[in-house]
């Protein structure tokens, strides 16, 4: 707690709450980081889903890729939302949510891709996707979209910090 | 009629009123603004990235697949845009990053027009390994860069709010 306190009092947190531009830009890189791991999981979940059939599963590992970057990005962009706000954010509800949303999603998609092992994933004719990977991608999209729902309830419901 | 009359029609719509009345209609219109824009940015960069030459040992048909999402993405953001505009549009309208937005908007829906005219069919033909042709490239290189823009304005909008520095 005292730690807390003294992350808020220094120069780079007061700066991040004072500056009419830090917020909106660290903001800017968290939505296209967004746009990019979500993005990319809602397009895989679609084709283990039975969508595009022909789009080969194994074309998506570039794409994965891409969605590392964005998560790597929403990571950094996020631990420096956090830091303005060090004594309130880790007591925000929605936060914790989103927190617990993101961990979720992303043991979906691991568990997305241990089902598919074993699975022919460079062909496309007559390959056949199991009820695991389909029942993860749901869930993963689920995840994904509760993260959504709880990172915008942040900005509304975040309180003061507790005395 | 005049422009402040246009915007006070939008302001007076009883969508207008009905989202400032609410308190969670803003919110949930931008939860669904995120989730558009995820399906959009996840279509567009399947087909753009494909068309550019990357994901290239897959046919150009499979990629444009993933197109609806993207249309699906962008009929979202619309819907749920309208509705923002119109809980507040005399903020709106004067700010600039809300109209270079828009202007962007309007470039990447020709661009996409163009590609859909002339280029939409010769890119179907296009098999496993095969190149994009430059204006294909060039059409997926400014989607991209429009798009994402369209986005990062988006974020901004709000630190212009009140400013009329430029446009």
């Amino acid at each position: 707690m005292e730690f807390l306190a003294w992350l808020e009092q220094t120069e780079f947190s007061t700066w991040l709450r004072e500056s009419d531009w830090a917020h909106p830009i660290v903001l800017c890189f968290h939505a296209v980081g967004m746009g990019l791991v979500v993005g990319i999981s809602f397009m895989y979940c679609a084709r283990v889903l039975g969508y595009a059939k022909s789009f080969p599963l194994a074309a998506f590992d570039q794409l994965f890729g891409l969605a590392w970057f964005g998560f790597a990005m929403n990571a950094a962009s996020g631990i420096v939302l956090l830091m303005a706000e060090p004594r309130r954010m880790p007591f925000t509800p929605a936060f914790l949510i989103k927190m617990v949303m993101i961990v979720f999603a992303g043991l979906s998609l691991w568990a997305l891709s241990r089902t598919l092992e074993g699975t022919e994933r460079t062909r496309t004719k007559d390959v056949k996707v199991p009820r695991g990977a389909k029942v993860a991608a749901i869930t993963s999209i689920v995840f994904w979209c509760g993260a959504i729902v709880a990172g915008r309830l942040i900005g509304y419901t975040i309180g003061p910090p507790p005395a | 009629m005049t422009e402040a009359d246009i915007l006070h029609w939008f302001r007076d719509t009883s969508l207008g009123a009905a989202v400032r009345h609410s308190r969670w209609m803003f919110a949930t219109g931008e939860t669904f603004h995120f989730l558009g824009l995820s399906l959009l940015v996840g279509g567009i960069l399947i087909v753009d990235l494909r068309l550019l030459g990357f994901l290239r040992h897959i046919s150009m048909r499979s990629a444009l697949a993933f197109l609806p999402f993207a249309i699906i993405g962008f009929v979202i953001n619309l819907l749920t845009g309208i509705l923002f505009f119109t809980a507040d549009p005399m903020m709106y309208w004067p700010n600039p990053a809300f109209r270079l937005k828009m202007f962007l908007i309007l470039l990447a829906g020709i661009n996409a027009l163009i590609f859909t005219l002339f280029m939409h069919r010769q890119a179907l033909a296009l098999g496993d390994d095969d190149q994009a042709t430059t204006f294909m490239k060039v059409s997926a290189g400014l989607s991209l860069s429009l798009w994402l823009v369209v986005l990062l304005l988006g974020r901004l909008l709000p630190a212009f709010e009140g400013s009329t520095s430029f446009f």
